[in-house]
């Protein structure tokens, strides 16, 4: 323990990491009734974290991984240690969560001004931040897994913030069940590998992984299983529903949990055991299957919907789905860096859209960008920056990662990848530039807004626009905006931070950078961005568009991709005939009938044989005597014989 | 005659034929007389005992001059029971008292 | 020659005792009309004390006249003269009653029966034949001396009797 007081780096990671924690409890215990209390304790608790998350960057840059653990679990074969891993990869996730974290909770000093549940919502912010630091920097997959679970916990709690809603208590519902159901799965990988392997370390892990110490099927089988975890939570096919139903929540919860952090803990969790998955070919090739059709199937569902939020939401799917793919392509640093920058300008763009919502009251696209959506300048160009960086536009981040995660796609030996990939990029810019042009220059120009006299409400605004909310949530917009720029040009450094540390063990990871086949892909890729946002234009941009989309000339198509491809229908319809129907009228059964049924049944024999004997007490004297008789002569008869 | 079993089996059937009279018959006072007979039956046994087998024949006899006594006894209690019971019931017939019926 | 008509006179009102001791025992038990009932116990007792005559005991033979015929069947009498006659309200007899009562008497009488037939019965060895040790003498000397407290019993135990039935025949005549 003294340790711990003379070892700056184990102190920043520990005083970081839980002081959110700390935060949690203050505010629900202490400071329930105090909401500007309770967002300073909060913000002041994440602000730190940040700080510490940078500090251990800026020491850690050029150390190997250092690893702390104490044991937990001793038992034979099986070690199970609790403690932390600092490793480059852990590092750069605990900056963006601790960065990401600290700008949404800013953002929503703003938001979330006025709202009753103001400290209950800071207070699962904070317990949001803990639980995904934690899980990020956690040394065994054990102390992952809980956090995880934890971090599912803060994502019910956030979802189903508004929880006088139905709708929203639903989809917090929804959220958690079809979370846990990928987490079956993990936990059956992790027993798994209990069984087989007997230590749950991730370098341990790792390094057994990559220097043939495992057995092949027991790689193959617990790397399926734990992927199945990351299907649950990185939302891919088929357990994608929850996300876009998880636009419920607050918008600063759908920026920091929906798309840039919690549900990237999936495709975190893939990276962190990059070498196990690697050093097992059949996982990966199914999980670059369901990572495909995944991408695929959500850019279709974001092209056909009204709602801003699920715009992104779709969006975010999709993009998860293209981080699968690269990691399981081979992509080891595609994925991160693809996952790194798209924490950056989701969130950017989820929280711009939050300010037109909070501003028009509506998610509707249609209505905002009537209403006078372009007048916002500052969300305006940052939502802007925001669908350039996701179509892949130089020189905004995305296209770096995007031609990254092409490069290790063109490497795959089958180039239906590489055509999905491309594919996919054409669909992202074109929904992306759909909802850009739809706020942007809307049918009909601009009649601003019906309720308001206009004198009135611009005066309002103004007074409104200049106070705290105003720059509470614009200043992490405008931070987020120039990230975006910013980090397409840091690849460099960061590649070389990541893969420094990997040298140790022998990863099979593509170099994406060179061949003669680069600049071919290079064009491929900008001509696709290029591509979807001209036929975005080309609908809804140009002035006398018809706005209705080419999908609208296919109205069966529409409302396949409208009803999300009928995944929920067909859930639904499952759930009610196999468990509804199925097994809960069976367990009903059970409780009425052979349950119940049987502590009345004993009651009725009680009663029943209590009626019986009543008739032995006849009251009569004669009938008394003859059972004596007769009981004393076969008695006699019986010792006689 | 002169064994034994032959008045064992004598009283046996005596001891039956009360029994049976306890047992069945529903007047009261018919029940104490079939207890009479039980009685006696005992008190043969006692005798007969007492002629085959007791070294000092005295014995049964007294002991049969006691049970005697006991069951003149018991009569007369039994009957003044019996009086009682008739004034409360207005009946001898055993089956109407069945206060302790449950 | 006479012994054996000796014997047979005595073997035939032996089994005369014996006939009328069960028809008296008999009439007893089974007819409906209690004076029927009351008569035969008299005949039945009578046998019995006939019975006594032939175990050798002419004393107790006479204390069973005394006692049993001449005070308690005339004691029972006394009681149906008291009580309203049975037969006048007599439901049906129950057969299944019956039944039970037959087959619980029947068992019991084979039970007995197989007991006294089955068991060794050895006279006790110190039996001496002394004609004198049957004499009513004997009898009084055993009760005063030996047998004191059986003799002091059955007097408490008389008494006793008398005051209760007096008293439980006292008691329910103030009710009624």
């Amino acid at each position: 323990m003294g340790a711990f007081f003379t070892d700056p780096i184990l102190l920043a990671t520990v005083l970081g990491t839980n002081l959110p924690f700390l935060s949690m409890v203050a505010i629900l215990i202490f400071t329930r009734s105090n909401p500007k209390l309770s967002c300073r304790i909060s913000v002041g608790a994440i602000a730190f974290a940040a700080v510490c998350a940078v500090f251990l960057l800026a020491k850690l840059y050029s150390a190997s991984p250092l690893q702390y653990q104490t044991l937990w679990l001793n038992s034979g074969r099986l070690n199970i240690a609790f403690g932390y891993y600092l490793d480059p990869l852990s590092l750069l996730m605990l900056t963006i969560v601790g960065v990401v974290s600290c700008l949404v909770q800013i953002y929503s000093l703003g938001y979330m001004a006025g709202d009753p549940g103001y400290s209950r919502y800071f207070a699962f912010q904070s317990l949001f931040a803990w639980a995904m630091m934690n899980m990020v920097i956690a040394g065994s997959m054990l102390q992952l897994f809980i956090f995880w679970e934890m971090v599912g916990l803060a994502s019910y709690f956030l979802i189903g913030f508004y929880y006088e809603k139905w709708s929203a208590s639903q989809a917090g519902k929804k959220a958690f069940v079809m979370n846990r159901v990928g987490d079956v799965g993990f936990f059956l990988g992790l027993i798994w590998l209990v069984i087989g392997f007997g230590n749950l370390g991730i370098p341990e892990l790792n390094h057994a992984a990559s220097t043939q110490g495992l057995p092949q099927n027991l790689l193959t089988v617990s790397a399926l299983l734990i992927f199945c975890g990351v299907v649950g939570k990185s939302a891919q096919f088929p357990l994608l529903t929850w996300l876009p139903d998880a636009m419920e929540g607050p918008t600063p919860v759908s920026a920091l949990l929906h798309s840039a952090t919690m549900v990237a803990a999936g495709v975190y969790m893939f990276s962190r055991i990059f070498p196990f998955f690697a050093a097992s070919p059949d996982a990966m090739a199914i999980a670059l299957a369901i990572g495909t059709v995944t991408m695929l199937l959500s850019s279709t569902m974001a092209m056909v919907t009204y709602d801003l939020k699920q715009v992104w939401a779709y969006s975010t799917v999709s993009q998860l789905g293209m981080m699968v793919m690269a990691l399981a392509a081979g992509g080891y640093f595609a994925g991160v860096y693809h996952l790194t920058t798209h924490a950056g300008f989701k969130a950017l763009l989820f929280l711009c859209s939050g300010i037109f919502i909070h501003e028009f009251h509506t998610n509707d696209m249609r209505i905002i960008g009537k209403q006078g959506g372009r007048k916002l300048k500052i969300p305006m160009v940052c939502i802007a920056v925001g669908a350039l960086a996701l179509s892949g536009v130089y020189p905004f981040s995305g296209f770096f990662s995007k031609e990254a995660i092409l490069g290790v796609l063109a490497a795959q030996p089958n180039k239906i990848w590489l055509a999905a990939g491309f594919f996919g990029a054409v669909l992202t810019a074109y929904y992306s530039f759909r909802l850009i042009f739809h706020i942007l220059l809307p049918k009909g120009g601009v009649e601003g807004k019906p309720h308001d006299g206009h004198a009135e409400s611009a005066h309002e605004h103004e007074d409104e626009h200049h106070g705290y909310i105003f720059w509470a949530m614009a200043i992490p917009v405008m931070i987020l905006a120039c990230v975006s720029l910013v980090l397409g040009f840091l690849e460099q450094p960061i590649e070389h931070f990541l893969l420094h540390a990997v040298q140790a063990h022998p990863v099979q990871h593509v170099s994406e950078h060179g061949g003669g086949g680069s600049d071919w892909l290079l064009i491929m890729g900008v001509s696709a961005g290029l591509f979807g946002i001209a036929v975005a234009w080309f609908e809804y941009g140009r002035k006398g568009a018809s706005r209705n989309g080419f999908l609208s000339y296919f109205p069966a198509i529409w409302k396949l991709f409208d009803c999300r491809w009928f995944i929920d229908i067909f859930y639904r319809k499952s759930l009610d005939t196999f468990v509804y129907g199925g097994l809960t009228s069976l367990f009903t059964k059970n409780d009425r009938r052979v349950i119940d049924g049987g502590i009345d049944g004993i009651c009725f024999f009680t009663e029943g044989s209590g009626r019986v004997f009543s008739f032995l007490q006849s009251g009569m004297l004669q009938y008394n005597l003859l059972i004596m008789v007769l009981a004393a002569g076969a008695a006699v008869l019986y010792f006689l014989i | 005659m002169n064994s034994l079993s032959t008045y064992l089996i004598i009283s046996a059937l005596l001891f039956s034929l009360g029994l049976l009279g306890i047992l069945q018959r529903r007047n009261l006072i018919g029940m104490l007389i079939a207890v009479e007979l039980l009685l006696n039956s005992a008190n043969l046994n006692f005798m007969a005992f007492n002629r085959f087998l007791t070294p000092d024949p005295v014995v049964g006899q007294v002991i049969a001059l006691f049970v005697m006594g006991l069951a003149a006894a018991e009569a007369a209690i039994g009957l003044s029971i019996i009086l009682a019971l008739y004034r409360k019931m207005h009946s001898i017939n055993i089956e109407r008292a069945q206060r302790l019926k449950g | 020659m006479e012994t054996s008509s000796l014997d047979i006179i005595t073997h035939a009102a032996f089994w005369g005792t014996v006939a009328l001791t069960i028809a008296g025992a008999s009439i007893a038990v089974f007819p409906r009309n209690i004076l029927y009932n009351v008569l035969g116990l008299a005949l039945a007792l009578t046998g019995i004390a006939g019975f006594y005559l032939f175990l050798g005991s002419f004393f107790i033979a006479l204390m069973q006249l005394l006692i049993y015929v001449g005070a308690i069947c005339i004691a029972i009498v006394f009681a149906i003269m008291l009580s309203r006659p049975l037969h006048l309200e007599t439901p049906p007899r129950a057969v299944p009653k019956v039944a039970m009562g037959l087959a619980a008497s029947a068992i019991f009488f084979v039970a007995a029966v197989s007991v006294a037939l089955k068991t060794d019965w050895s006279p006790s060895p110190a039996r001496v034949a002394d004609g004198s040790l049957w004499s009513v003498e004997n009898i009084g000397h055993a009760l005063l001396t030996r047998y004191e407290l059986v003799f002091e019993v059955i007097s408490l135990v008389l008494l006793v009797a008398i005051i209760g039935a007096v008293i439980t025949a006292g008691f329910s005549r103030r009710l009624s």
